[in-house]
Protein backbone atom coordinates (compact mmCIF):
# COMPACT_ATOMS: atom_id res chain seq x y z
CA UNK A 1 0.00 0.00 0.00
CA UNK A 2 2.72 2.43 1.06
CA UNK A 3 4.78 1.44 -1.93
CA UNK A 4 1.78 2.13 -4.15
CA UNK A 5 1.35 5.61 -2.70
CA UNK A 6 5.02 6.41 -3.11
CA UNK A 7 5.15 5.30 -6.71
CA UNK A 8 2.36 7.60 -7.89
CA UNK A 9 4.02 9.81 -10.41
CA UNK A 10 3.98 13.57 -10.10
CA UNK A 11 2.76 13.77 -13.68
CA UNK A 12 -0.33 11.76 -12.74
CA UNK A 13 -1.17 14.16 -9.92
CA UNK A 14 -0.57 17.12 -12.22
CA UNK A 15 -2.90 15.77 -14.90
CA UNK A 16 -5.48 15.04 -12.21
CA UNK A 17 -5.18 18.61 -10.91
CA UNK A 18 -5.62 20.12 -14.36
CA UNK A 19 -8.65 17.93 -15.06
CA UNK A 20 -10.14 18.79 -11.66
CA UNK A 21 -9.78 22.52 -12.18
CA UNK A 22 -11.07 22.28 -15.73
CA UNK A 23 -14.09 20.24 -14.74
CA UNK A 24 -14.94 22.45 -11.80
CA UNK A 25 -16.16 25.05 -14.30
CA UNK A 26 -18.42 22.66 -16.19
CA UNK A 27 -21.54 23.16 -14.01
CA UNK A 28 -21.50 26.91 -14.61
CA UNK A 29 -21.21 26.72 -18.38
CA UNK A 30 -23.76 24.09 -19.28
CA UNK A 31 -27.49 23.48 -19.04
CA UNK A 32 -29.05 21.54 -16.20
CA UNK A 33 -30.09 18.82 -18.65
CA UNK A 34 -26.54 18.36 -19.91
CA UNK A 35 -25.36 18.32 -16.32
CA UNK A 36 -27.70 15.44 -15.58
CA UNK A 37 -26.29 13.60 -18.58
CA UNK A 38 -22.78 14.16 -17.25
CA UNK A 39 -23.77 12.99 -13.78
CA UNK A 40 -25.18 9.76 -15.18
CA UNK A 41 -22.05 9.39 -17.31
CA UNK A 42 -19.78 9.77 -14.28
CA UNK A 43 -21.75 7.12 -12.41
CA UNK A 44 -21.38 4.87 -15.44
CA UNK A 45 -17.68 5.73 -15.37
CA UNK A 46 -17.37 4.32 -11.84
CA UNK A 47 -18.96 1.09 -13.04
CA UNK A 48 -16.67 1.02 -16.06
CA UNK A 49 -13.71 1.46 -13.70
CA UNK A 50 -14.99 -1.57 -11.82
CA UNK A 51 -14.88 -3.46 -15.12
CA UNK A 52 -11.35 -2.14 -15.61
CA UNK A 53 -10.22 -3.68 -12.31
CA UNK A 54 -11.82 -6.98 -13.14
CA UNK A 55 -11.19 -7.25 -16.88
CA UNK A 56 -8.34 -4.84 -17.54
CA UNK A 57 -6.21 -5.76 -14.55
CA UNK A 58 -7.31 -9.24 -13.53
CA UNK A 59 -8.48 -10.57 -16.91
CA UNK A 60 -11.88 -11.74 -15.68
CA UNK A 61 -14.96 -10.80 -17.66
CA UNK A 62 -18.17 -10.13 -15.75
CA UNK A 63 -21.67 -9.39 -17.02
CA UNK A 64 -22.98 -8.76 -13.50
CA UNK A 65 -21.66 -5.24 -12.88
CA UNK A 66 -25.05 -3.55 -13.35
CA UNK A 67 -26.44 -6.04 -10.84
CA UNK A 68 -23.81 -5.04 -8.29
CA UNK A 69 -24.57 -1.42 -9.11
CA UNK A 70 -28.21 -2.17 -8.26
CA UNK A 71 -27.23 -3.91 -5.02
CA UNK A 72 -25.41 -0.74 -3.97
CA UNK A 73 -28.37 1.43 -4.93
CA UNK A 74 -30.94 -0.68 -3.05
CA UNK A 75 -28.64 -0.85 -0.01
CA UNK A 76 -28.59 2.95 0.03
CA UNK A 77 -32.34 3.29 -0.48
CA UNK A 78 -33.15 0.89 2.33
CA UNK A 79 -30.68 2.34 4.77
CA UNK A 80 -31.77 5.95 4.24
CA UNK A 81 -35.51 5.56 3.66
CA UNK A 82 -36.50 2.59 5.79
CA UNK A 83 -33.83 2.46 8.48
CA UNK A 84 -33.25 6.21 8.71
CA UNK A 85 -29.46 6.25 8.55
CA UNK A 86 -27.50 9.28 7.36
CA UNK A 87 -26.28 9.59 3.77
CA UNK A 88 -22.63 8.97 4.55
CA UNK A 89 -23.38 5.86 6.61
CA UNK A 90 -25.71 4.54 3.93
CA UNK A 91 -23.10 5.08 1.25
CA UNK A 92 -20.42 3.33 3.30
CA UNK A 93 -22.80 0.45 3.94
CA UNK A 94 -23.52 0.26 0.20
CA UNK A 95 -19.80 0.13 -0.62
CA UNK A 96 -18.84 -2.40 2.04
CA UNK A 97 -22.01 -4.45 1.61
CA UNK A 98 -21.64 -4.76 -2.14
CA UNK A 99 -17.95 -5.57 -1.79
CA UNK A 100 -18.70 -8.36 0.69
CA UNK A 101 -21.53 -9.64 -1.48
CA UNK A 102 -19.18 -9.76 -4.48
CA UNK A 103 -16.38 -11.34 -2.44
CA UNK A 104 -18.54 -14.23 -1.22
CA UNK A 105 -19.94 -14.85 -4.70
CA UNK A 106 -16.48 -14.52 -6.22
CA UNK A 107 -15.15 -17.13 -3.85
CA UNK A 108 -17.80 -19.53 -5.17
CA UNK A 109 -17.62 -18.48 -8.83
CA UNK A 110 -13.86 -18.42 -9.28
CA UNK A 111 -13.65 -22.12 -8.63
CA UNK A 112 -14.73 -22.11 -12.26
CA UNK A 113 -11.84 -21.74 -14.64
CA UNK A 114 -11.44 -19.61 -17.76
CA UNK A 115 -14.61 -18.17 -19.27
CA UNK A 116 -16.98 -20.19 -17.09
CA UNK A 117 -16.89 -17.34 -14.60
CA UNK A 118 -18.39 -15.14 -17.31
CA UNK A 119 -21.29 -17.55 -17.73
CA UNK A 120 -21.82 -17.66 -13.98
CA UNK A 121 -21.89 -13.87 -13.92
CA UNK A 122 -24.63 -13.85 -16.56
CA UNK A 123 -26.62 -16.12 -14.27
CA UNK A 124 -25.97 -13.80 -11.35
CA UNK A 125 -27.14 -10.80 -13.35
CA UNK A 126 -30.37 -12.55 -14.30
CA UNK A 127 -31.06 -13.60 -10.71
CA UNK A 128 -30.31 -10.13 -9.35
CA UNK A 129 -32.61 -8.49 -11.87
CA UNK A 130 -35.35 -10.97 -10.97
CA UNK A 131 -34.78 -10.18 -7.32
CA UNK A 132 -35.00 -6.42 -7.90
CA UNK A 133 -38.30 -6.96 -9.71
CA UNK A 134 -39.92 -9.38 -7.27
CA UNK A 135 -38.59 -8.85 -3.76
CA UNK A 136 -41.26 -6.27 -2.90
CA UNK A 137 -40.44 -5.51 0.78
CA UNK A 138 -36.84 -4.58 -0.06
CA UNK A 139 -36.85 -3.34 -3.63
CA UNK A 140 -40.43 -2.14 -3.99
CA UNK A 141 -40.99 -4.67 -6.74
CA UNK A 142 -42.09 -3.42 -10.12
CA UNK A 143 -43.10 -0.05 -8.67
CA UNK A 144 -39.57 0.61 -7.44
CA UNK A 145 -38.54 2.82 -4.55
CA UNK A 146 -39.11 6.55 -4.68
CA UNK A 147 -38.41 9.48 -2.39
CA UNK A 148 -34.81 8.70 -1.51
CA UNK A 149 -33.46 11.84 0.19
CA UNK A 150 -30.53 13.63 -1.47
CA UNK A 151 -27.02 13.34 -0.09
CA UNK A 152 -26.43 15.47 2.98
CA UNK A 153 -23.42 15.91 5.18
CA UNK A 154 -23.34 18.09 8.29
CA UNK A 155 -26.38 20.19 7.38
CA UNK A 156 -25.24 20.67 3.78
CA UNK A 157 -27.89 19.22 1.49
CA UNK A 158 -26.75 18.48 -2.05
CA UNK A 159 -30.11 18.57 -3.80
CA UNK A 160 -29.21 20.79 -6.75
CA UNK A 161 -27.85 19.25 -9.91
CA UNK A 162 -24.59 21.20 -9.42
CA UNK A 163 -24.18 19.94 -5.87
CA UNK A 164 -24.70 16.38 -7.04
CA UNK A 165 -22.18 16.96 -9.82
CA UNK A 166 -19.48 17.88 -7.33
CA UNK A 167 -20.32 14.95 -5.05
CA UNK A 168 -20.04 12.45 -7.88
CA UNK A 169 -16.99 14.21 -9.27
CA UNK A 170 -15.14 13.95 -5.96
CA UNK A 171 -15.93 10.24 -5.72
CA UNK A 172 -14.66 9.73 -9.28
CA UNK A 173 -11.38 11.48 -8.48
CA UNK A 174 -10.96 9.42 -5.31
CA UNK A 175 -11.65 6.23 -7.24
CA UNK A 176 -9.01 7.20 -9.78
CA UNK A 177 -6.39 7.83 -7.12
CA UNK A 178 -7.21 4.51 -5.45
CA UNK A 179 -6.88 2.66 -8.76
CA UNK A 180 -3.53 4.33 -9.37
CA UNK A 181 -2.34 3.18 -5.94
CA UNK A 182 -3.67 -0.31 -6.61
CA UNK A 183 -1.88 -0.44 -9.96
CA UNK A 184 1.53 0.05 -8.35
CA UNK A 185 0.92 -2.13 -5.28
CA UNK A 186 1.73 -5.83 -4.83
CA UNK A 187 -2.01 -6.51 -4.92
CA UNK A 188 -2.36 -4.87 -8.34
CA UNK A 189 0.68 -6.77 -9.60
CA UNK A 190 -0.84 -10.04 -8.47
CA UNK A 191 -4.02 -9.16 -10.43
CA UNK A 192 -1.95 -8.58 -13.54
CA UNK A 193 0.03 -11.76 -12.97
CA UNK A 194 -3.22 -13.71 -13.00
CA UNK A 195 -4.34 -11.91 -16.16
CA UNK A 196 -1.11 -12.62 -18.02
CA UNK A 197 -0.18 -16.07 -16.79
CA UNK A 198 -2.11 -17.85 -14.10
CA UNK A 199 0.33 -20.75 -13.80
CA UNK A 200 3.31 -18.44 -13.38
CA UNK A 201 1.28 -16.46 -10.85
CA UNK A 202 0.66 -19.51 -8.70
CA UNK A 203 4.36 -20.40 -8.91
CA UNK A 204 5.01 -16.93 -7.53
CA UNK A 205 2.90 -17.68 -4.46
CA UNK A 206 -0.34 -16.08 -5.58
CA UNK A 207 -3.54 -17.73 -4.40
CA UNK A 208 -5.54 -17.18 -7.55
CA UNK A 209 -8.96 -18.01 -6.06
CA UNK A 210 -8.52 -15.50 -3.25
CA UNK A 211 -6.91 -12.85 -5.44
CA UNK A 212 -9.64 -13.04 -8.07
CA UNK A 213 -12.29 -12.84 -5.34
CA UNK A 214 -10.59 -9.72 -3.98
CA UNK A 215 -10.59 -8.21 -7.47
CA UNK A 216 -14.30 -8.96 -7.74
CA UNK A 217 -14.87 -7.46 -4.29
CA UNK A 218 -12.99 -4.27 -5.22
CA UNK A 219 -15.03 -3.96 -8.39
CA UNK A 220 -18.11 -4.56 -6.23
CA UNK A 221 -17.07 -1.72 -3.94
CA UNK A 222 -16.85 0.66 -6.90
CA UNK A 223 -20.23 -0.50 -8.19
CA UNK A 224 -21.63 -0.07 -4.67
CA UNK A 225 -20.38 3.52 -4.57
CA UNK A 226 -21.86 4.12 -8.02
CA UNK A 227 -25.17 2.64 -6.87
CA UNK A 228 -25.30 4.85 -3.79
CA UNK A 229 -24.55 7.92 -5.92
CA UNK A 230 -27.26 6.92 -8.38
CA UNK A 231 -29.79 6.58 -5.55
CA UNK A 232 -28.90 10.06 -4.29
CA UNK A 233 -28.95 11.50 -7.80
CA UNK A 234 -32.24 10.17 -9.04
CA UNK A 235 -34.15 9.60 -5.81
CA UNK A 236 -36.03 6.80 -7.52
CA UNK A 237 -34.95 3.23 -8.23
CA UNK A 238 -36.53 0.89 -10.73
CA UNK A 239 -35.52 -2.65 -11.57
CA UNK A 240 -35.51 -1.57 -15.22
CA UNK A 241 -32.32 0.43 -14.65
CA UNK A 242 -30.17 -2.46 -13.46
CA UNK A 243 -30.31 -4.73 -16.44
CA UNK A 244 -28.16 -7.12 -18.37
CA UNK A 245 -28.08 -4.56 -21.21
CA UNK A 246 -26.51 -2.04 -18.86
CA UNK A 247 -23.77 -4.53 -17.92
CA UNK A 248 -23.09 -5.10 -21.58
CA UNK A 249 -22.93 -1.34 -22.09
CA UNK A 250 -20.14 -1.08 -19.51
CA UNK A 251 -18.19 -3.75 -21.33
CA UNK A 252 -18.69 -1.96 -24.63
CA UNK A 253 -17.51 1.27 -23.06
CA UNK A 254 -14.27 -0.21 -21.78
CA UNK A 255 -13.63 -2.18 -24.97
CA UNK A 256 -14.14 1.00 -26.99
CA UNK A 257 -11.83 3.00 -24.75
CA UNK A 258 -9.24 0.28 -24.30
CA UNK A 259 -8.44 -1.96 -21.36
CA UNK A 260 -4.76 -1.10 -21.04
CA UNK A 261 -5.23 1.81 -18.64
CA UNK A 262 -8.01 3.50 -16.65
CA UNK A 263 -7.85 6.34 -19.16
CA UNK A 264 -9.57 3.94 -21.55
CA UNK A 265 -12.53 3.88 -19.18
CA UNK A 266 -12.81 7.68 -19.35
CA UNK A 267 -12.63 7.76 -23.14
CA UNK A 268 -15.09 4.91 -23.61
CA UNK A 269 -17.64 6.27 -21.14
CA UNK A 270 -17.49 9.79 -22.53
CA UNK A 271 -17.76 8.72 -26.16
CA UNK A 272 -20.72 6.41 -25.62
CA UNK A 273 -22.57 8.67 -23.17
CA UNK A 274 -22.26 11.73 -25.38
CA UNK A 275 -23.01 9.68 -28.49
CA UNK A 276 -26.27 8.60 -26.90
CA UNK A 277 -27.21 12.27 -26.49
CA UNK A 278 -26.09 13.47 -29.89
CA UNK A 279 -27.85 10.80 -31.87
CA UNK A 280 -31.03 10.86 -29.80
CA UNK A 281 -33.12 11.54 -32.96
CA UNK A 282 -31.90 8.17 -34.26
CA UNK A 283 -32.80 6.38 -31.04
CA UNK A 284 -34.72 3.64 -32.84
CA UNK A 285 -31.57 2.67 -34.68
CA UNK A 286 -29.34 2.84 -31.61
CA UNK A 287 -29.07 -0.94 -31.14
CA UNK A 288 -28.16 -1.32 -34.80
CA UNK A 289 -25.50 1.39 -34.54
CA UNK A 290 -23.99 -0.30 -31.45
CA UNK A 291 -24.04 -3.71 -33.04
CA UNK A 292 -22.32 -2.64 -36.22
CA UNK A 293 -20.01 -0.32 -34.30
CA UNK A 294 -18.79 -3.12 -32.03
CA UNK A 295 -18.15 -5.41 -34.96
CA UNK A 296 -16.15 -2.74 -36.78
CA UNK A 297 -14.24 -1.91 -33.60
CA UNK A 298 -13.27 -5.52 -32.97
CA UNK A 299 -12.02 -5.94 -36.51
CA UNK A 300 -10.24 -2.61 -36.92
CA UNK A 301 -8.98 -1.88 -33.44
CA UNK A 302 -9.40 -4.71 -30.89
CA UNK A 303 -7.32 -2.80 -28.33
CA UNK A 304 -9.77 0.10 -28.30
CA UNK A 305 -9.21 3.78 -28.95
CA UNK A 306 -6.43 3.98 -26.36
CA UNK A 307 -4.64 0.89 -27.67
CA UNK A 308 -4.89 2.23 -31.22
CA UNK A 309 -3.60 5.62 -30.13
CA UNK A 310 -0.69 4.02 -28.30
CA UNK A 311 0.28 1.90 -31.30
CA UNK A 312 0.06 4.96 -33.53
CA UNK A 313 2.22 6.97 -31.11
CA UNK A 314 4.89 4.25 -30.90
CA UNK A 315 4.96 3.99 -34.68
CA UNK A 316 5.38 7.75 -34.87
CA UNK A 317 8.26 7.71 -32.35
CA UNK A 318 9.96 4.88 -34.23
CA UNK A 319 9.68 6.63 -37.58
CA UNK A 320 11.07 9.84 -36.09
CA UNK A 321 13.99 7.92 -34.61
CA UNK A 322 14.65 6.35 -37.98
CA UNK A 323 14.52 9.78 -39.65
CA UNK A 324 17.03 11.30 -37.25
CA UNK A 325 19.34 8.34 -37.73
CA UNK A 326 19.15 8.73 -41.48
CA UNK A 327 19.82 12.44 -41.16
CA UNK A 328 22.84 11.79 -38.98
CA UNK A 329 24.36 9.60 -41.63
CA UNK B 1 30.54 -26.53 -6.31
CA UNK B 2 29.66 -27.37 -2.72
CA UNK B 3 32.67 -26.53 -0.63
CA UNK B 4 32.07 -28.57 2.52
CA UNK B 5 30.91 -32.12 2.81
CA UNK B 6 29.67 -31.65 6.38
CA UNK B 7 26.40 -33.52 6.94
CA UNK B 8 23.51 -31.08 6.59
CA UNK B 9 19.83 -31.67 6.36
CA UNK B 10 18.59 -31.78 2.82
CA UNK B 11 16.44 -28.78 1.89
CA UNK B 12 14.34 -30.73 -0.53
CA UNK B 13 13.73 -34.43 -0.27
CA UNK B 14 11.65 -36.63 -2.57
CA UNK B 15 10.80 -40.05 -1.18
CA UNK B 16 9.36 -42.63 -3.56
CA UNK B 17 7.41 -40.16 -5.67
CA UNK B 18 5.10 -41.80 -8.20
CA UNK B 19 2.97 -40.35 -10.98
CA UNK B 20 0.92 -42.13 -13.64
CA UNK B 21 -0.90 -40.62 -16.58
CA UNK B 22 -3.35 -43.25 -17.71
CA UNK B 23 -1.08 -46.20 -18.32
CA UNK B 24 2.09 -44.17 -18.71
CA UNK B 25 4.44 -43.97 -15.76
CA UNK B 26 5.90 -40.48 -15.77
CA UNK B 27 7.65 -40.81 -12.43
CA UNK B 28 8.42 -44.17 -10.89
CA UNK B 29 9.57 -44.25 -7.30
CA UNK B 30 11.84 -41.22 -7.58
CA UNK B 31 14.09 -40.47 -4.62
CA UNK B 32 16.07 -37.27 -4.61
CA UNK B 33 17.88 -35.07 -2.14
CA UNK B 34 18.91 -31.48 -2.61
CA UNK B 35 21.21 -29.78 -0.11
CA UNK B 36 21.57 -26.03 0.43
CA UNK B 37 24.03 -24.49 -2.00
CA UNK B 38 24.19 -27.60 -4.13
CA UNK B 39 23.51 -27.89 -7.85
CA UNK B 40 21.86 -31.12 -8.91
CA UNK B 41 21.43 -31.84 -12.59
CA UNK B 42 18.43 -33.72 -13.88
CA UNK B 43 19.12 -35.25 -17.26
CA UNK B 44 17.56 -37.80 -19.52
CA UNK B 45 16.24 -38.14 -23.06
CA UNK B 46 13.08 -36.34 -24.17
CA UNK B 47 10.00 -37.73 -22.45
CA UNK B 48 12.04 -39.08 -19.55
CA UNK B 49 9.78 -37.26 -17.07
CA UNK B 50 12.08 -34.44 -16.07
CA UNK B 51 9.57 -31.64 -16.40
CA UNK B 52 6.91 -33.86 -14.85
CA UNK B 53 9.15 -34.23 -11.83
CA UNK B 54 9.48 -30.46 -11.60
CA UNK B 55 5.71 -30.15 -11.84
CA UNK B 56 5.38 -32.68 -9.02
CA UNK B 57 7.75 -30.67 -6.86
CA UNK B 58 5.94 -27.38 -7.53
CA UNK B 59 2.50 -28.92 -7.04
CA UNK B 60 1.22 -28.39 -10.56
CA UNK B 61 0.67 -32.15 -10.46
CA UNK B 62 -0.05 -33.98 -7.23
CA UNK B 63 1.98 -37.17 -6.74
CA UNK B 64 0.02 -40.42 -6.74
CA UNK B 65 2.32 -41.85 -4.11
CA UNK B 66 5.34 -40.69 -2.15
CA UNK B 67 6.23 -37.58 -0.21
CA UNK B 68 7.84 -34.25 -0.99
CA UNK B 69 9.64 -32.75 1.98
CA UNK B 70 10.88 -29.19 2.13
CA UNK B 71 12.85 -28.09 5.20
CA UNK B 72 11.55 -31.09 7.19
CA UNK B 73 7.97 -30.23 6.32
CA UNK B 74 5.78 -32.56 4.31
CA UNK B 75 4.42 -30.45 1.46
CA UNK B 76 3.06 -33.29 -0.70
CA UNK B 77 -0.52 -32.01 -0.49
CA UNK B 78 0.22 -28.29 -0.72
CA UNK B 79 -1.19 -26.40 -3.69
CA UNK B 80 1.29 -24.59 -5.94
CA UNK B 81 1.06 -21.15 -4.36
CA UNK B 82 1.68 -22.53 -0.85
CA UNK B 83 4.77 -24.38 -2.05
CA UNK B 84 6.02 -21.18 -3.64
CA UNK B 85 5.51 -19.40 -0.33
CA UNK B 86 7.29 -22.25 1.46
CA UNK B 87 10.36 -21.53 -0.67
CA UNK B 88 10.18 -23.26 -4.05
CA UNK B 89 10.86 -21.04 -7.04
CA UNK B 90 10.98 -22.22 -10.62
CA UNK B 91 11.40 -21.16 -14.20
CA UNK B 92 9.73 -22.70 -17.22
CA UNK B 93 11.02 -24.28 -20.38
CA UNK B 94 9.37 -21.46 -22.31
CA UNK B 95 9.54 -18.30 -20.24
CA UNK B 96 6.27 -17.46 -18.56
CA UNK B 97 6.58 -13.77 -17.94
CA UNK B 98 3.75 -11.29 -17.59
CA UNK B 99 3.90 -10.27 -21.22
CA UNK B 100 1.58 -7.27 -21.02
CA UNK B 101 3.56 -5.75 -18.13
CA UNK B 102 6.90 -3.98 -18.04
CA UNK B 103 10.18 -5.43 -16.78
CA UNK B 104 9.78 -3.77 -13.39
CA UNK B 105 6.40 -5.37 -12.68
CA UNK B 106 7.83 -8.73 -13.65
CA UNK B 107 10.83 -8.70 -11.37
CA UNK B 108 8.87 -7.11 -8.52
CA UNK B 109 6.56 -10.13 -8.57
CA UNK B 110 9.51 -12.06 -7.17
CA UNK B 111 10.35 -9.59 -4.43
CA UNK B 112 6.64 -9.29 -3.57
CA UNK B 113 6.69 -12.97 -2.69
CA UNK B 114 9.86 -12.57 -0.63
CA UNK B 115 8.31 -9.65 1.25
CA UNK B 116 5.07 -11.52 1.83
CA UNK B 117 6.77 -14.57 3.29
CA UNK B 118 9.42 -12.86 5.37
CA UNK B 119 7.07 -10.11 6.53
CA UNK B 120 9.76 -7.56 5.82
CA UNK B 121 9.85 -4.87 3.21
CA UNK B 122 13.44 -5.21 2.11
CA UNK B 123 14.82 -2.96 -0.56
CA UNK B 124 14.79 -4.79 -3.85
CA UNK B 125 16.66 -2.07 -5.76
CA UNK B 126 20.28 -2.92 -4.97
CA UNK B 127 19.99 -6.66 -5.40
CA UNK B 128 18.06 -6.15 -8.62
CA UNK B 129 20.66 -3.79 -10.05
CA UNK B 130 23.41 -6.24 -9.15
CA UNK B 131 21.59 -9.19 -10.73
CA UNK B 132 20.71 -7.27 -13.89
CA UNK B 133 24.33 -6.24 -14.27
CA UNK B 134 25.50 -9.79 -13.55
CA UNK B 135 23.16 -11.22 -16.17
CA UNK B 136 24.05 -8.77 -18.91
CA UNK B 137 20.76 -6.90 -18.64
CA UNK B 138 22.40 -3.74 -17.31
CA UNK B 139 21.26 -1.76 -20.34
CA UNK B 140 17.63 -2.85 -20.07
CA UNK B 141 15.22 -0.16 -18.97
CA UNK B 142 12.79 -1.26 -16.29
CA UNK B 143 9.96 0.58 -18.07
CA UNK B 144 10.32 -1.48 -21.24
CA UNK B 145 7.66 -4.01 -22.03
CA UNK B 146 8.62 -7.66 -22.19
CA UNK B 147 8.33 -7.92 -25.97
CA UNK B 148 11.33 -5.59 -26.31
CA UNK B 149 13.54 -8.35 -24.83
CA UNK B 150 15.01 -11.20 -26.83
CA UNK B 151 14.09 -14.80 -26.06
CA UNK B 152 17.34 -15.33 -24.18
CA UNK B 153 16.92 -12.15 -22.18
CA UNK B 154 13.40 -13.23 -21.26
CA UNK B 155 14.67 -16.57 -19.96
CA UNK B 156 17.39 -14.81 -17.96
CA UNK B 157 14.86 -12.34 -16.57
CA UNK B 158 12.73 -15.25 -15.42
CA UNK B 159 15.70 -16.67 -13.48
CA UNK B 160 16.28 -13.25 -11.89
CA UNK B 161 12.62 -13.12 -10.89
CA UNK B 162 12.92 -16.58 -9.32
CA UNK B 163 16.06 -15.61 -7.38
CA UNK B 164 14.34 -12.46 -6.09
CA UNK B 165 11.70 -14.73 -4.51
CA UNK B 166 14.50 -15.62 -2.07
CA UNK B 167 13.67 -19.33 -2.28
CA UNK B 168 15.31 -22.29 -0.52
CA UNK B 169 15.12 -24.29 -3.73
CA UNK B 170 15.45 -23.05 -7.30
CA UNK B 171 14.16 -25.27 -10.08
CA UNK B 172 15.40 -24.43 -13.56
CA UNK B 173 13.76 -26.09 -16.55
CA UNK B 174 16.23 -26.03 -19.45
CA UNK B 175 17.55 -22.53 -18.77
CA UNK B 176 20.20 -22.77 -21.49
CA UNK B 177 17.99 -24.09 -24.30
CA UNK B 178 17.83 -21.64 -27.19
CA UNK B 179 20.52 -19.37 -25.71
CA UNK B 180 23.82 -18.37 -27.26
CA UNK B 181 27.13 -19.03 -25.51
CA UNK B 182 27.34 -15.60 -23.97
CA UNK B 183 23.86 -15.92 -22.53
CA UNK B 184 24.64 -19.41 -21.20
CA UNK B 185 27.54 -17.77 -19.38
CA UNK B 186 25.09 -15.35 -17.75
CA UNK B 187 22.87 -18.26 -16.68
CA UNK B 188 25.95 -19.89 -15.13
CA UNK B 189 26.73 -16.68 -13.26
CA UNK B 190 23.18 -16.50 -11.91
CA UNK B 191 23.35 -20.13 -10.75
CA UNK B 192 26.67 -19.33 -9.07
CA UNK B 193 24.99 -16.39 -7.33
CA UNK B 194 22.15 -18.65 -6.11
CA UNK B 195 24.70 -21.14 -4.77
CA UNK B 196 26.48 -18.39 -2.86
CA UNK B 197 23.13 -17.49 -1.33
CA UNK B 198 22.87 -21.12 -0.15
CA UNK B 199 19.97 -21.91 -2.47
CA UNK B 200 19.71 -25.50 -3.66
CA UNK B 201 19.47 -25.60 -7.45
CA UNK B 202 17.81 -28.38 -9.43
CA UNK B 203 18.70 -28.04 -13.07
CA UNK B 204 17.16 -29.72 -16.09
CA UNK B 205 19.36 -29.31 -19.10
CA UNK B 206 20.32 -30.94 -22.36
CA UNK B 207 23.53 -29.00 -22.94
CA UNK B 208 25.91 -31.64 -21.55
CA UNK B 209 29.03 -29.48 -21.25
CA UNK B 210 27.07 -26.99 -19.19
CA UNK B 211 25.56 -29.66 -16.93
CA UNK B 212 28.84 -31.50 -16.37
CA UNK B 213 30.71 -28.32 -15.53
CA UNK B 214 28.22 -26.78 -13.13
CA UNK B 215 26.57 -29.68 -11.27
CA UNK B 216 27.73 -31.28 -8.03
CA UNK B 217 25.60 -34.34 -8.60
CA UNK B 218 23.51 -35.59 -11.47
CA UNK B 219 20.37 -37.70 -11.54
CA UNK B 220 19.55 -39.53 -14.74
CA UNK B 221 15.99 -40.37 -15.68
CA UNK B 222 14.65 -42.55 -18.46
CA UNK B 223 10.96 -43.32 -19.05
CA UNK B 224 10.18 -42.13 -15.53
CA UNK B 225 12.75 -44.43 -13.96
CA UNK B 226 15.66 -43.16 -11.99
CA UNK B 227 18.70 -44.80 -13.54
CA UNK B 228 21.38 -43.40 -11.28
CA UNK B 229 22.54 -40.51 -9.17
CA UNK B 230 26.16 -39.53 -8.77
CA UNK B 231 28.91 -37.08 -9.51
CA UNK B 232 29.29 -36.01 -13.16
CA UNK B 233 32.24 -38.38 -13.51
CA UNK B 234 30.38 -41.38 -12.08
CA UNK B 235 27.41 -40.69 -14.31
CA UNK B 236 29.54 -40.40 -17.42
CA UNK B 237 31.10 -43.76 -16.67
CA UNK B 238 27.86 -45.54 -15.83
CA UNK B 239 27.12 -48.19 -18.45
CA UNK B 240 23.37 -47.97 -18.10
CA UNK B 241 23.46 -44.23 -18.62
CA UNK B 242 25.62 -44.57 -21.69
CA UNK B 243 23.21 -47.13 -23.05
CA UNK B 244 20.10 -45.07 -22.31
CA UNK B 245 21.25 -41.61 -23.01
CA UNK B 246 24.79 -40.66 -23.79
CA UNK B 247 25.00 -43.81 -25.93
CA UNK B 248 24.67 -43.49 -29.68
CA UNK B 249 27.11 -41.09 -31.27
CA UNK B 250 29.38 -40.53 -28.32
CA UNK B 251 29.81 -44.20 -27.57
CA UNK B 252 30.34 -45.11 -31.19
CA UNK B 253 32.82 -42.29 -31.58
CA UNK B 254 35.24 -43.70 -29.03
Amino acid sequence: MLEGIKSIKKSFLLVLLVITIGCAFIPFTTTSYMLRVLNIAMIAYLCVLSVYILLGMCGQNSFAQAGLWGVGAYFTANFTLKLGFGSVTAMLVAIVGTALFAFVLGFAFFRLKQYYFTFASIGLMTILNGLFMNWVPVTGGALGISGIPPFQIGGLVLDSETGKFFLIFVVCILANILIQILFHSPMGRSFMAIRDNELAASCLGINSLLTKSIAFALSGALCGAAGALYAFLSGYLSYQTFTYQQSTMYLIMIMLGGTISPVGAIIGTLVISLLQEWVRPLQNYMQLIYGVGIMILMIVQPEGILGGGKAFYEKYIRSRKRDTEVNRR
Amino acid sequence: MKSTSAPENATLKLIGVNKNFGGVTAADNICLELFPGEVVGLIGPNGAGKTTLLNLITGIYMPDKGTVILNDKNISRYPTYKRARAGIARTFQHPRLLDRCDVRTNVYMGSDLANKCKKTTGNVGEQLDYLMELAGLGQTRLDDTIDKLSYGQQKILEIIRAILCEPCVLLLDEPAAGLNNKEIGYVGALIQYAVEKNIGVLLIEHAMDFVMSICDRITVLNFGHQITTGTPKEVQENDEVIKAYLGGGKHAGR
